[in-house]
């Protein structure tokens, strides 16, 4: 079970949150006018290599807030977490 | 029956506490403290088994968890358990046991001929056989093959056991308790962290139970008694017996079971039978040791063939001889130790050493105690069939190769020393590479990838001096790091034994014009000729090794034969043992009892079940009770012998005639509050939201990002700033998420906050043509007129005293409101509605006769918004705003959204108004066509429409738009149904929809 | 080729067994080929085995980074079936069955083939009606399906829980009779010594560090073991597609995760259908060894770790337990994971691509062993025609962008939730 830290709460086991992907994957604005293509990109290719990986979690049976995970995808060794503002 | 091999004055068991068991229906006698296997060993028994492939007589082999097939079917309180080793299960009263894998009996077995046609049945002989004719496979040789499969029986009763877990956090874990374990453990305690000792046996102590040392001025078994007794006693300190750890996860988390009530004849009352305890582990020190390696030679699977440290163990432990003309073959001093303990207890043994010329202290003491040693001497085969008779050995050429004259030896047991693998086990787990460490010719833990240490024997130290200091060293450190304390424990002084290095010699070669079967793995029967077909067949790769020949497969999982596997791969191939490389080590280490992992959440408790807090209402009104995710929903209120269908049917019509009312508490409801809060309906509605009036309520469509439904509901605007949100019941934990993720993630800049009251609120919709009247009733001070409170109008209200909300709107097209309180209020407020509705003729209905009202009406739900459909599919485009952009609006415009035939939803009558349409008919031009049939939609919701009395469905269908009026065929082969209908429109009943809005 | 028959055996054995060939060689790559697989798993191999036999394609290599069969091809539950909604995969699987039912002696190889059919249970009517559509669908579509009554399913599988002490109860369920399991080491075994005898270069060990694409063209690609030139590519790497893609930088619309599997130890017969729980994801069967084969939900995170955490495996028999309480008393033996290509419609994906002679073959999500022939056949189709059959023509890559997605279970692209 994996120990993750949510910058709001601290560590808590990993059955308090849930997972949201990667978190690179940034919606287009609204009223933007996209093409097809970048707006099929959006909704179905997402990053998922080995080694670090930044992805969306939600702390939902705590605080609710999402935030990011810097974890490696083949260690699951979690590097960072920060608040869903802040950047690596 | 007399314990014919125990001795008097040694061992550990409780000699005043005799104890009976049956083992095959016959009745033995064994003490406290026992296992079964020391248990039938004091009574001579060998014979357990039969062997997986070939039904070769089975004995004993280990001590513990290393045992490869000493198991047995247990009874136990009325239960019957499959697959107990003996080795590891202790003795209690009145225990049974009986053989398996053998039919009729353990002494005459049927299947062992397969023995005598062991040549056709090489590794893979089943992939190159068995093809003919094709059809036999599955109907005759496989059901051969399984019923000769499998070892004990599993009962299909229920399980009468529980089972608990446990969450436990620590400074530091440790995995054994032999030395390094207890030196580590008090080191640590000494020093100020909170420690949690875990030992697999009964006893603690390890190997120390066994040696000839001393440390300090103690012998090495008081010490350990000392020391475990200490440890007991200090607070910070958890010593646990009876417990594996057997899985090292992610984040130094562990998972160790512990066996609470197995050696006990039934489970004490309030006990469970076993603990999985979560262990989360500032660091975790690895002290699991070793286990003694086999030699491989011909018929090394005859029972009484045996590791010396297991015999060592049934001697010093149980006061139990193996045998009473032992052969200790071996090729290291580890064997001495053995020969030596029974020359001490007046048994001759014969010592065979592969080694030329090996000088030790140890060595040195069996020559001072007159013990017979044969230099260069190997056993090449075992003779006897059910048990050892005696052993043929040769001489064997320093380079190993070449065997001297056979020569035949009286023995009873065999013991065997192929020196030592250390348990790497949970160290590889952990992530960990492994090294081969050439001086011990065995992998060792490489460099540690999470807080973990291995230390002692499992690290690859084999002398106990070395393994003190290492551990209470290792003790002392890793509590400092924690804990900043500086107390530390002085090691004590070791007097042990030296010995010297081990023959790199482990596969005795076979004798010309003898083709005996040498065994590496003996529960799955894996040989020596195995190994080497397997590679001559091209099979080279150590994992296709293992899977041709199933090397390692079985319950023991390779603890005794994985190596010498290896080896055996290495020396054939000319590769170094490294380069082969090995398999790897998964949880768990030991075999886990399943209910163990799964704890309390069996039967009812599985999943949580959700109630209204009228449930208790609903119960005693005759509600019979539908699954609505973990929500209990009432299906329908039966009244005398009424069916389903009856039921429905009348509350129902009840509904378009009168009044009903229905509990509506489980729909997802969520508070939106903030300046924002319409701006974000705005963007995940795909309607038009910022200009709904304070007061009023509006249905709304929601859409992933690829344009599919999501979910829908009415949110209805409270105040400015505050916002009522509904959901679906299914929907309503995903749709929170979804709205805090958009807020969080994609557009913080709006000023709004969500939060579920799911919980908060009780729901009861009225429905029906008398819905207004009973709501003046309920509610006297306000207006509900027409004009007073319109369709999709909100008020507030008081409630016979209690706060209410009171919302206009309908799902079942009639004339409805909803009207919510407080949760603590939920029964209260149902209670007033019944009575007051009394007059009106008001019944509660439930979700059938809910579905039947939305279905005629041709209102959408879950069966058509199934994660599949689009808006236009459900006929919902209208919902769709032009205007502004919403969440998966760009999604729309792909090419077969827009396509001109694209699905969408319709109403189906049967042509004879009489047939009711299985829901999932699909629906087909020619009900005659050839396979595959070309379906053009399916049937999604049936119901009997109560307003024509006639069944009516709903469907979507290709090219719905244009399919009204069509005869077209539903066909349900599975029901063997085939019924004529047409396509109408899907709104039934009221279209106009002038009812709710009266 | 030396032929297996229990003739061969018995004569094999009178010679102690010392005289049967090599399943298959261990070539060193060659400079050039026609047709590079890329991924010695199932499908590759299948797939090298159908460009042999249906095109007499036989220039052909196949490259394993580790051995073959050691990625999702020997880490599945073996389950085999065709039980689905959607046309595209009712059909493509369908035709599969049919290569399973002759896949033993069409390999010469026993891959144990057992139709013993399958039971998804369902635990209300909703659920029933849900099954309806898709035995429906199946029927139509030329399949068996049966709808099983609570009472005929406590007839075939009695172990399930048909106590009062039950959360969900069962209604009944949806059974396939003709779908089964099958050995899932001797397919890959089995494809692999035909594809050997006709030619075909199994090389183990050699991990593709590279592509020479030029003009939108592929020209051959780069390996630990030497370049090699050659026009047509078939990647087949179900679990390493996003990596073997930044190489040619693509992006799929795969996300790799992990799905564990666990065994109980081995007991007499107990259980002889696979049967699937409807009210959570857990699947059983009993193997011909006699082990409970059981599996489940994903990890729920993207990975790479071919190793499993507790919870997910403690979730899946959970569910198991409240199927069949008698699992409780069983132990497990033996865990794994398989790393999965999880595409973001749950089907998979074969087809051509942008670049000229690469050719996917990927996201496969849990269902790729089923389909291994199946693969097999439409991608060597695919590769030696560069056109798609029509049994494929479903699994194109450009379903993402006109729509025409095969979801069936309705989850979309949150690929984690299972």
């Amino acid at each position: 079970m994996l120990h993750i830290r949510c910058p709001h709460c601290g560590m808590r086991s990993q059955n308090e949150f849930a997972y949201g992907g990667d978190a690179s994957v940034k919606r287009p604005e609204l009223n933007k006018e996209i093409s097809d293509l970048e707006w099929d990109n959006f909704v179905y290719l997402r990053k998922s290599l080995r080694g670090k990986h930044l992805e969306l979690w939600q702390h939902i049976s705590g605080c609710r807030q999402w935030f990011k995970v810097q974890r490696d995808t083949s260690t699951h060794e979690i590097f960072k977490t920060i608040k869903a503002n802040e950047d690596i | 029956m007399s314990q014919n091999f125990r001795l008097k004055n040694i061992g550990l068991i409780n000699r005043d506490k005799k104890i009976s068991f049956k083992f095959n229906g016959k009745s033995y006698f064994g003490y406290e403290g026992d296992t079964l296997a020391s248990a039938l060993l004091a009574n001579g028994v060998h014979l357990i088994g039969r062997s997986f492939k070939y039904h070769r007589p089975r004995g004993f082999f280990g001590s513990g968890v290393d045992e490869p097939y000493a198991i047995v079917q247990l009874f136990r309180n009325g239960e019957s358990v499959a697959n107990i080793k003996t080795t590891e299960q202790e003795l209690f009263e009145d225990l049974e046991a009986t053989s398996v894998n053998c039919w009729p009996n353990v002494n005459f077995d049927i299947g062992a001929i397969n023995n005598f046609l062991k040549i056709f049945l090489p590794a893979g002989f089943y992939y190159k056989t068995f093809m003919w004719p094709k059809s036999f496979w599955h109907k005759v040789y496989e059901p051969f093959i399984r019923k000769a499969a499998g070892f004990g029986v599993a009962s299909i009763k229920h399980d009468q056991e529980r089972y608990e877990h446990r969450y436990e956090y620590c400074d530091l874990l440790i995995t054994g308790s032999g030395p390094s374990g207890l030196a580590s453990a008090y080191a640590a305690a000494k020093n100020g962290a909170r420690v949690i000792l875990a030992e697999d046996k009964p006893r603690f102590g390890g190997t120390l139970l066994t040696s000839e040392v001393n440390i300090g001025n103690q012998t090495g078994k008081e010490w350990a008694e000392n020391i475990t007794a200490e440890l007991k006693k200090m607070p910070n300190v958890i010593v646990k017996n009876r417990s594996q750890v057997f899985g090292y996860y992610d984040h130094n988390m562990l998972v160790m079971s512990e066996r609470i009530s197995d050696h006990l004849s039934k489970t004490k009352k309030y006990s469970p039978k076993e603990r999985l305890w979560y262990i989360r582990a500032k660091e975790v020190v690895i002290s699991s040791g070793s286990i003694e390696r086999p030699l491989v030679f011909g018929n090394n699977d005859t029972p009484g063939v045996m590791l010396s440290s297991a015999a060592k163990e049934y001697l010093k432990v149980y006061g139990v001889l193996v045998g009473k003309k032992p052969l200790i073959f071996t090729n290291n001093d580890s064997g001495y130790e053995t020969a030596i303990e029974f020359k001490k207890n007046g048994v001759e043994p014969i010592i065979l050493d592969t080694r030329k010329n090996p000088k030790s202290e140890i060595i040195d003491e069996a020559k001072n105690l007159n013990i017979n040693i044969k230099f260069s001497y190997v056993v090449v085969a075992a003779k006897g069939y059910k048990k050892v008779k005696s052993a043929e050995i040769a001489k064997i050429s320093e380079d190993k190769k070449e065997l001297g004259v056979v020569e035949n030896i009286n023995c009873d047991c065999i013991c065997v020393s192929g020196f030592w693998t250390p348990t790497i086990h949970l160290a590889s787990q952990s992530g960990n590479k492994t090294i081969f460490n050439k001086d011990i010719d065995a992998f060792v833990s490489g460099q540690a990838k999470q807080e973990e240490t291995t230390i002692g024997a499992a690290n690859g130290t084999f002398t106990l001096e070395e393994t003190l200091k290492d551990s209470f060293n290792t003790g002392y450190e890793l509590s400092k790091k924690i804990t900043s304390n500086d107390n530390k424990t002085p090691t004590p002084a070791v007097v042990e034994k030296k010995s010297t290095k081990h023959d790199k010699f482990w596969c005795v070669p076979l004798p010309k014009g003898k083709n005996y079967k040498r065994f590496l793995d003996f529960q799955n029967d894996v040989a020596v000729s195995d190994i080497e077909i397997a590679l001559k067949e091209g099979y080279r790769s150590i994992e296709h090794v293992k899977r041709y020949t199933t090397l390692g497969m079985a319950t023991d999982q390779g603890k005794t034969s994985n190596l010498n596997g290896l080896q055996l791969v290495s020396n054939i191939e000319n590769k170094i043992v490294p380069e082969v490389g090995h398999t790897t080590f998964r949880p768990p280490y030991t075999p886990v009892t399943i209910g163990a992992i799964v704890g309390r959440e069996v039967g009812k408790h599985s999943k949580p079940t959700r109630k209204s807090p009228i449930h208790s209402w609903h119960e005693n009104n005759n509600a019979v009770f539908v699954d609505a995710g973990a929500w209990l929903r009432p299906r329908y209120y039966k009244q005398g012998n009424e069916t389903l269908f009856e039921a429905s049917k009348r509350e129902a019509k009840n509904v378009r005639k009168n009044v009903g009312v229905c509990d509506v508490t489980t729909l997802g409801k969520i508070d939106i509050k903030g300046p924002d809060a319409a701006e974000l309906l705005n963007r995940v509605y795909t309607n038009a939201w910022l200009k709904l009036p304070v007061g009023k309520a509006r249905y709304g469509v929601m859409l992933r990002e690829d344009g599919i439904v999501m979910d829908d509901g009415t949110t209805t605007r409270i105040s400015e700033t505050h916002y009522h949100m509904t959901t679906t019941t299914a929907q309503a934990a995903n749709i929170l998420s979804h709205l805090e993720y958009y807020l969080q993630i994609v557009w913080p800049e709006l000023n709004v906050n969500v939060v579920s009251t799911t919980e908060q609120w009780a729901g009861a919709a009225i429905a029906g043509p008398k819905s207004r009247n009973l709501l003046q009733k309920l509610f006297p001070k306000i207006d509900v007129s027409k004009e007073g409170l319109p369709f999709m109008g909100y008020i507030e209200g008081e409630l016979y005293g209690i706060r209410a909300r009171i919302f206009r709107i309908s799902f079942s097209g009639e004339l409805a409101y909803e009207v919510n309180v407080e949760s603590d209020n939920g029964n209260y407020m149902w209670e007033k509605i019944i009575e007051t509705g009394k007059e009106f003729e008001i019944q509660p209905y439930g979700t059938e006769a809910l579905s039947t009202l939305r279905i005629e009406m041709g209102h959408v739900a879950g069966s058509e918004l199934d994660g599949r459909t689009i808006p236009y599919d459900n006929s919902l485009e209208g919902m769709l705003s032009k205007k502004k952009d919403f969440i998966g609006k760009r999604s729309l415009n792909r090419k077969a959204y827009v396509a001109e035939d694209r699905q969408k939803v319709v109403g189906v009558i049967p042509l004879d108004k009489k047939t009711s349409i299985p829901e999932g008919s699909h629906l087909v031009k020619d009900a005659k066509a050839k396979l595959p049939n070309p379906k053009l939609g399916y049937i999604s919701a049936s119901c009997w429409s109560v307003e024509y009395d006639n069944p009516f469905s709903l469907a979507i269908i290709k090219d719905g738009k244009n399919m009204i009026g069509q005869k077209l065929f539903a066909m349900s082969p599975l029901k063997n149904k085939t019924i004529p209908v047409e396509i109408v429109s899907s709104h039934y009943v009221d279209p106009k929809g002038e009812r709710v809005r009266s | 080729m030396q032929k297996y028959s229990i003739f061969n055996l018995i004569k094999n054995a009178f010679s102690n067994h010392q005289n049967w060939d090599l399943a298959w060689k261990d070539p060193t790559p060659k400079k050039e080929y026609d047709v590079v697989i890329i991924g010695g798993g199932g499908h590759g191999l299948a797939t090298a085995y159908y460009l042999a036999k249906e095109h007499n394609i036989t220039n052909v290599a196949i490259i394993e980074k580790g051995w073959i069969g050691g990625g999702n091809a020997g880490r599945n539950t073996t389950i085999i079936r065709s039980n689905y909604m959607y046309d595209d995969n009712a059909l493509f699987s369908e035709f599969g069955m049919d290569l399973w039912r002759k896949m033993s002696q069409d390999l010469n190889y026993n891959v144990m083939f057992s139709p013993r059919g399958i039971i998804n249970l369902a635990h209300s009517d909703a659920q029933i009606n849900i099954f309806t559509r898709r035995g429906n669908s199946m029927r139509l579509n030329g399949i068996d399906a049966v709808l099983l009554s609570r009472e005929e399913v406590k007839e075939i599988i009695p172990m399930a829980d048909f106590s009062d002490n039950v959360r969900f109860p069962i209604f009944g369920g949806l059974m396939q009779p003709s779908a089964g399991t099958a050995r899932h080491d001797a397919v890959v075994w089995g494809y692999a010594r035909q594809a050997d005898s006709m030619g075909v270069d199994i090389i183990q060990n050699c991990e593709v560090t590279g592509f020479d694409v030029s003009g939108g063209k592929i020209n051959g690609v780069r390996t630990s073991r030497g370049d090699i030139k050659v026009k047509k590519i078939g990647l087949c790497v179900a679990g390493s597609t996003n990596i073997l893609a930044e190489k040619l930088n693509m992006t799929i619309p795969v996300e790799t995760h992990l799905l564990q599997a666990c065994v109980s130890e081995p007991v007499k017969p107990v259980l002889d259908r696979v049967v699937t729980f409807g009210a959570g994801h857990f699947y059983i069967s009993q193997s011909d060894k006699g082990e409970m084969v059981m599996g489940g939900d994903l990890d729920g995170y993207n990975s790479y770790a071919q190793r499993g955490n507790l919870p997910t495996l403690q979730h899946v028999l959970t569910e198991g337990i409240a199927m069949m309480p008698f699992l409780s008393k069983l132990k497990m033996l033996r865990t794994w994971g398989g790393i999965m290509d999880m595409s973001m419609d749950g089907s998979p994906i074969i087809d051509k691509t942008h670049i000229e002679g690469l050719y996917l073959n990927c996201g496969w999500c849990y269902g790729g062993f089923k389909a291994t022939p199946a693969s097999g056949w439409t991608f060597a189709h695919t590769i030696a025609q560069d056109r798609v059959h029509k049994l494929n023509a479903g699994y194109s890559l450009n379903r993402f962008n006109t729509g025409h997605l095969l979801d069936e279970k309705g989850l979309g692209t949150k690929t984690w939730i299972s």
